[in-house]
């Protein structure tokens, strides 16, 4: 998401009222009988210590005065520190656009008043609206739209630049703390992504304009003279002493800040200004790690972690620790047995479930950042293993550890394959014992299934891993929790031709699909199944030969069928001819069922033409060997049954003529035989559409007709 | 001529300075004309200011009621006039005037230089006064600057090894004030370890781990007390007032999870602990653990010093020190 362009300097000047020269800055040290207005919050910058040099509110230096912007920094070699900005920026885009709120939303007074007296604090000459004002002053909720939300939110961003600029620090600090004190409120579940974003969005302008201030500190000397350009990789003893202090007074501030999270927020905004007072700004992160854990809210701790999570690879910092802590602490999250209220009031099944869809990418961007670049450094894989409680040794000694079942799905998806293969069985376990609201327990089995495809592996180890799932999902009543597992693992059965596994596995699907009503989601999922056995099968006899295929055939309908017809439709044609009498009859019906099937629905073309050529192929393929007659016969059944395919009675005649002539190669002379083929083809012609096609296979059969010498007869 | 203006500036941008140390800086005077002046004086002040606000009344069948009201005497530490330049003219556009001043005089040892501090009712504060004398017609030109006295690095301690550690227990039983009878029947076991032996540039650290709650935890804060005693008289008058409030649990937060105590002390706000003849300076610490509770939205503004029905206190007193 992009903010809107504006042109902050015309702004300014069309806003701003018109001004005269005043004596001394307001908040500057010099006359104590002026009393500074008291700042109206933040207990430590009220009057008593208005004296005391603030970095905040740094005295205007009159004319020598540099601005942070027109200072001539660019050439600086020590650039804010950016993180991976393109994965982040696409996250949030996708953030965005997972959770969108077009909805009103509630906002309770707390961060309506905040969000208010931003749109009080940009007219301060306005008095507020009266009711806006009672809105305030109630303890219920304010209803605003997501829009004036939104743009209340780019409003005080905007109004923090501006008072950056104008070198009111304090109000920059003071407007920020306000924004991250919004991230408080979590009423509005599905708000709140938006709301992370927005917010974070400010975070991190905060943390760059502080960045760029005391980098600016540390190059020039307080008469605007250059000291020195801070190298890119500077080290803490590169940095001023005057940079240094205010450096540490900005997380004074911060530390001042008296709630929990907007301390958090602010402080990781800044946490690349570590760098100027630390060489390894990166100690912090544990302490941070372990202050989120004291937020309890389910939803602001997951997005405060993934705050740090972002900041924090702005220090570029190898270090993974503080990643796997989260993981570990999301997942102690989960655990957590239903409170006393919850469970009271038989907690909302669908609150909580809506909270883990929330919750989900903040836990897959993590574990992503975990498993970033693990492949090619073995180190840190193993790392995490044991930070994870993961490692060999640990897994058979130590208790086995637990995870949640989303945890550990997002833990299978970013694992490199070749650690999943040797830990499969442990994986198996693991997924065994986490069955929980947060994630379907057979969608991880599936998973494993499609990781441990992707990878070859000791025949012995998947033996007992197939052995176990299929042990674990014979207890499944749902057969859609069934289907989706044995969707997986049916492709490690076919790569490694277990073939012992394919048989029962087939036996097990077709009890199952013959007992229970199979949903038209049943059925697009055995559509998988099926096509994934045909493209591994050669021929129709192979099919034949496997039990309980065509059972399995049968209870399937709808498009997920035809789709599975149409593969062995098109698999048995390419394979020469066809002799065999059961063959025939299977296909028969299978085209015959796919004919009916497009009836009904006109609109798919390509689909249409499609099949018409199959089933034509099919027709010409079809061979009786000396039984003509019955050769014929099917003819006449084809043009019965596929009445609607003008491409197919081509075909038909084509074959009925062809039929004739070898019948008239044939000693025996069955003059009858060739009549009928003739007569059959006399009737079919009428029915093409097409005049000239009418005309040329009318050609055709004449020819016949007169190589049979039969020609009398007309 | 009226809009002569004097600015002082100090060599430092952070205008922290040590008893040994000279202050050094400039007067900047700016004018718009040339003029005339009795000198230029340069003035330090460094003083303890006391107050004592208090009204005391204790019951009981003596019946004594305390009272008093108003300002000691403050103590002065430090008081010096230098004449910077003589009399004399000042010309037109800017002047600066560089000066360098011995805070301590040689052998002066008499008096003690406490540190900077900003409480309640205690003040210590140490301003630097520029004056320009013009005479008895005009208002002579002046500029005030407060700076930051701290402890000379010769008298600072090491930095401690290994800072003092109090561990404590917070449970239903070790409170001394009546708790609501479901925390009470319900129980409730916190603990954790902070330091108490504190260095003013360092946060005050430790942990906390809730072990168990049977009544969910709305929020725990750590209040930094300031205790200020002040001799009025005979009498020793002692105050204790909130510096400031960190949280660092928001809500119901997870059992047997270790969560930081990270407490950054305020500057000004705080200074090493003191303990002169006519005043005290200490400072403590709260863990307060508030439990969620109907009754507790009645009070949202409450003191934060007074233990209420539905929070659990532990109390630990701090020593504040400036180290190496």
């Amino acid at each position: 998401m992009e903010f809107r362009p504006r042109n902050y300097i015309a702004e300014e000047e069309t806003h701003s009222l018109t001004r005269s020269a005043a004596d001394h800055h307001p908040l500057s040290a010099v006359p104590p009988s002026s009393s500074a207005p008291p700042p109206p919050e933040n207990k430590l910058s009220n009057s008593e210590d208005a004296n005391f040099f603030d970095p905040l509110r740094g005295e205007r230096r009159g004319g020598d005065s540099i601005s942070i912007d027109e200072a001539p920094d660019r050439r600086s070699a020590a650039p804010y520190p950016q993180a991976p900005s393109k994965e982040w920026s696409s996250f949030k885009r996708l953030l965005m656009q997972k959770f969108p709120v077009s909805k009103m939303i509630a906002v309770s007074s707390v961060s309506s008043s905040a969000v208010c007296e931003c749109a009080a604090f940009e007219k301060p000459d306005r008095t507020m609206l009266v009711d806006e004002l009672d809105d305030v002053e109630n303890e219920g909720l304010k209803v605003i739209t997501q829009q004036e939300y939104v743009s209340r939110l780019y409003d005080l961003k905007d109004e923090i630049n501006r008072a950056w600029n104008s070198d009111d620090r304090v109000t920059a600090l003071k407007l920020s703390i306000k924004v991250a004190k919004l991230l408080v409120d979590t009423s509005v579940l599905q708000f709140y992504p938006t709301l992370f974003v927005l917010a974070t969005d400010v975070m991190d302008m905060l943390g760059e304009l502080v960045w760029k201030r005391i980098r600016h500190k540390a190059e020039y000397a307080e008469d605007g003279s250059m000291l020195d350009i801070l190298p890119e990789n500077f080290k803490a003893n590169n940095v001023c002493f005057d940079a240094k202090e205010t450096c540490n007074n900005w997380f004074c501030k911060v530390g001042a800040v008296r709630e929990l999270l907007p301390r958090i927020y602010l402080e990781l905004a800044i946490l690349p200004c570590w760098r100027f007072l630390l060489d390894r700004p990166e100690d912090n992160l544990q302490r941070l790690v372990m202050m989120i854990r004291g937020l309890a809210d389910p939803l602001a701790s997951a997005y405060c972690r993934l705050y740090m999570v972002h900041c924090a690879q702005k220090l570029h910092t190898s270090d993974k620790g503080h990643l796997i802590a989260c993981i570990n602490d999301l997942n102690i999250l989960f655990m957590r047995p239903a409170s006393a209220k919850e469970t009271r009031h038989g907690y909302l099944t669908d609150k909580k479930k809506l909270l883990v869809t929330l919750i989900d990418p903040a836990i897959e961007y993590i574990m992503k950042c975990i498993f970033d670049n693990a492949s090619k450094v073995r180190v840190h894989i193993d790392d995490a293993l044991v930070g994870l409680r993961l490692a060999r040794n640990q897994v058979d000694i130590v208790e086995r550890p637990a995870f949640v079942s989303i945890v550990l799905h997002h833990l299978l998806k970013e694992l490199p394959a070749e650690i999943l293969n040797s830990h499969a069985q442990d994986f198996l376990h693991l997924i065994q014992f986490s069955k929980d609201y947060t994630f379907d327990q057979c969608l991880n089995y599936r998973l494993l299934g499609f990781r441990l495809g992707e990878h070859r592996s000791q025949i012995e180890v998947l033996n007992l891993v197939l052995e176990e799932v299929m042990q674990a999902i014979s207890q499944y009543e749902r057969l859609d929790e069934f289907l989706n597992v044995v969707d997986a693992y049916i492709d490690i059965v076919l790569q490694n031709q277990m073939d012992g596994y394919l048989s029962s596995i087939l036996k097990a699907l077709a009890m199952r699909t013959s007992s229970k009503e199979v949903t038209e989601d049943d059925s697009r999922i055995l559509q998988s199944i099926m096509i994934k056995l045909l493209s591994r099968l050669k021929d129709l006899d192979e099919i034949f030969a496997l039990s309980h295929f065509l059972d399995i055939l049968d209870v399937m309908y709808g498009r997920s069928r035809n789709a599975v017809n149409l593969h062995i439709l098109d698999m048995a044609t390419r394979k020469g001819r066809l002799r065999d009498p059961a063959a025939i009859q299977l296909l028969f019906e299978i085209s015959q069922s796919l004919h009916d099937g497009i009836d009904l629905s006109h609109e798919k073309d390509d689909y249409a033409r499609q099949l018409a050529r199959l089933i034509s192929r099919f027709v010409q393929m079809v061979d009786y060997g000396t039984e003509l007659e019955q050769h014929l016969m099917f003819l006449v059944e084809c043009r019965g049954a596929f009445g609607g395919i003008n491409e197919l009675k081509e075909t038909l005649v084509h074959s009925s003529n062809s039929l004739a002539t070898e019948a008239l190669k044939d000693d025996k002379k069955q003059s009858t035989l060739v009549k009928s083929c003739i007569a059959f083809s006399e009737v079919t012609i009428p029915s093409i559409p097409t005049q000239v096609r009418q005309l040329n296979l009318y050609l055709e059969t004449t020819e016949v007709v007169f190589s049979s010498s039969n020609w009398l007869h007309y | 001529m009226s809009s002569a203006t004097v600015e002082l500036k100090l060599s430092k941008s952070n205008r922290i300075y040590r008893p040994s140390e000279t202050l050094e800086g400039k007067i900047v005077v700016k004018s718009p004309s040339s003029f005339s002046h009795y000198g230029v004086r340069l003035g330090i002040n460094g003083s303890v200011n006391l107050q004592v606000l208090k009204l005391t009344v204790r019951g009981g069948t003596a019946g004594i009621i305390e009272s008093f009201y108003g300002v000691v005497k403050p103590i002065p530490i430090v008081n010096k006039i230098i004449e910077v330049k003589p009399s004399g003219k000042i010309a037109a556009g800017t002047t600066v005037i560089p000066f360098s001043v011995n805070l301590k005089q040689h052998g002066e040892n008499f008096e003690k230089f406490y540190e900077t501090y900003h409480g309640r009712d205690i003040n210590i504060q140490y301003l630097i006064t520029a004056d320009v004398m013009r005479g008895y017609l005009q208002k002579s030109l002046s500029a005030t600057l407060e700076f930051i006295v701290e402890t000379d690095k010769v008298y600072l301690l090491e930095r401690p090894v290994s800072p003092e550690m109090a561990i404590f227990y917070i449970t239903q039983d070790t409170q001394r004030h009546p708790l609501l009878p479901e925390l009470k029947s319900g129980g409730f076991r916190v603990t954790g370890r902070m330091g108490t032996l504190c260095c003013l540039s360092e946060p005050i650290s430790g942990e906390l781990t809730v072990e168990a709650s049977s009544v969910p935890i709305c929020s725990i804060d750590v209040h930094l007390f300031r205790i200020e005693s002040v001799l009025v008289g005979e009498k020793i008058v002692t105050e204790t007032s909130l510096i400031q409030t960190t949280q660092i649990a928001d809500g119901d937060v997870c059992r047997n999870m270790t969560l930081p105590v990270h407490v950054i002390l305020p500057r000004l706000l705080t200074c090493p602990t003191v303990f002169a003849g006519p005043f005290s300076i200490e400072f403590k610490a709260s863990i307060v653990i508030n439990f969620e509770s109907e009754l507790s939205k009645l009070h949202k503004k409450s003191d934060p010093a007074v233990p209420r029905l539905w929070t659990a206190v532990e109390t630990l007193p701090l020593e504040l020190v400036r180290t190496k």
